[in-house]
């Protein structure tokens, strides 16, 4: 029973850190001019989505863009919309995408790049900011590219391990009750 | 690829798009009350929250007692010269306050915008997208906490309550974008005079102080505290001090800059101030529940 939601709560457990002690920490509070905007849940929910299924990665998705919305956005449904349909979108359950890590990665980074387009364009149309393109694009979409590349890439061989492992164990357990 | 929209797939994309549109419509209506669903999940989710932050708080806060260590000597040394100062204003501050009191009773005056209660809250969450200046504290309507009261550190007013659920709320920064965002201030000179605090600016991380008027004569580093003006706000909360000014762009009133005495960035303890002043009823108020 536990293993079947360990996802959600793996999830939900770094859903809270990118917002309480990811922020204590936070490299702009600590004198960096740049942005560093942590979306971890959101590039494990795009592995998800690659190895374990289009329908888990969207539900996933849609469920954390809620969360997101509710407790930190000041606009409903931006992230819900944004994390539902990219979500939806880049979960290719490809034996070509699983196989190579490298292109898993660069999938969740593009989906991250997305990701905070469409957010920023959003704000921009909403006029909760009046960000130029050139100051969004050096102080924060590069540096926040930059790191969760990073850590998509530490992240990356653990996560397909423990997802060929589940898949294992689902298929047995198939095979045991049929 | 044929597969990822076929008729029935783009008959719910549509769908979403048409609820996206509306929500959005529906989340910037102004002076929106939180729904008992998104307070549901504020409370519970702010309940994790706090269990997560509070060790947070604390190996931050060490890291930074550390760092204070270094600098003791230098700051003891300040602050025993501040002493003899202190003794001195202690005994005006004293004669100060019996004669105010003194005065008042011969003019039968009994309450003033002084007046407040404080409420301390940990701070939880922040959101991690930078688009917003939203930060969340663990108490809530249930606490007594209500919208639009002012925030404030030791230091001086951050913001004020943006959003309240029964057992937490979001404060919405002054270094917040939204143009609802404003709060009424005064410099505090021979004479008062009277502006907004609107925003910040990215690049220095001084506060915009807009509306003033035109002919009042400003100096670099007075002080900036809140007004009152509304009702929800106390008095004299320090925001910041003067740094620069000038006459703004159609030349009918002057801005300014200020230098924020709080800090935005490293909060871990708040107070909430609510002003104990005598307001008029709600249902004679014209002004009441205005931003300010």
């Amino acid at each position: 029973m536990m293993r079947r939601y360990l996802l959600f709560i793996v999830l939900f457990i770094l859903f809270i850190a990118e917002g309480t002690i990811y922020q204590v920490f936070a490299p702009d509070f600590r004198g960096s001019d740049y942005l560093f905007i942590p979306r971890w849940v959101f590039m494990i929910i795009i592995f998800a989505g690659i190895y374990r299924g289009r329908a888990i990665g969207t539900l996933h998705a849609v469920i954390f863009g809620v969360l997101y919305d509710i407790i930190f956005s000041s606009v409903l449904g931006i992230y819900t919309f944004a994390m539902g349909l990219i979500a939806y979108l880049f979960s290719i359950a490809h034996p070509f995408f699983q196989r190579n890590l490298v292109v898993s990665i660069s999938m969740s980074i593009i989906a991250v790049m997305i990701l905070e387009y469409f957010v920023y364009g959003f704000m921009l149309l909403l006029g909760y900011t009046t960000v130029l393109h050139e100051e969004f694009l050096y102080i924060r979409f590069i540096p926040t590219v930059i790191m969760n590349l990073v850590v998509i890439a530490v992240l990356a061989y653990p996560l397909r391990k423990w997802f060929y492992y589940v898949n294992q164990r689902a298929e047995e357990q198939d095979k045991f009750h049929s | 690829m044929p597969s990822f929209f076929s008729n029935k797939r783009l008959i719910f994309l549509l769908v979403c798009i048409i609820i996206l549109v509306a929500l959005i419509g529906y989340s910037m209506s102004d002076r929106r009350s939180l729904t008992w669903p998104e307070q549901f999940v504020t409370d519970s989710v702010g309940w994790v929250q706090s269990a997560f932050s509070r060790p947070a708080h604390f190996v931050a806060g060490f890291f930074e007692n550390v760092n204070d260590m270094r600098n003791l000597y230098d700051e003891n040394r300040i602050l025993k010269s501040h002493l003899d100062e202190y003794a001195a204003l202690q005994v005006e501050l004293n004669d100060l306050r019996r004669q105010n009191e003194e005065l008042k009773d011969s003019l039968d005056v009994s309450d003033n915008l002084y007046d407040y209660t404080v409420r301390s809250a940990l701070v939880i969450h922040r959101s991690p997208d930078r688009w917003n200046e939203f930060v969340g504290i663990n108490k809530g309507s249930q606490d007594g906490i209500e919208v639009n009261m002012a925030v404030m550190t030791s230091k001086g007013l951050i913001g004020k309550i943006h959003q309240v659920s029964p057992f937490s709320s979001t404060i919405q920064l002054l270094s917040d974008q939204a143009r609802n965002n404003r709060i009424s201030a005064f410099v505090d000179a021979d004479t008062k005079i009277n502006g907004f605090i609107e925003g910040i600016d990215s690049e220095t991380g001084y506060l915009h102080f807009t509306m003033i008027d035109i002919r009042a004569e400003l100096e670099e580093g007075q002080l900036v505290v809140t007004s009152g003006l509304g009702g929800v706000f106390p008095d004299g909360l320090p925001i910041g001090e003067i740094v620069s000014f000038e006459t703004d762009e159609f030349g009918l009133s002057q801005s300014a800059y200020v230098k924020p005495t709080a800090d935005f960035y490293n909060i871990d303890y708040v107070m909430v101030i609510e002003s104990s002043a005598p307001t008029l009823a709600p249902e004679i108020n014209p002004e009441f529940g205005e931003e300010e």
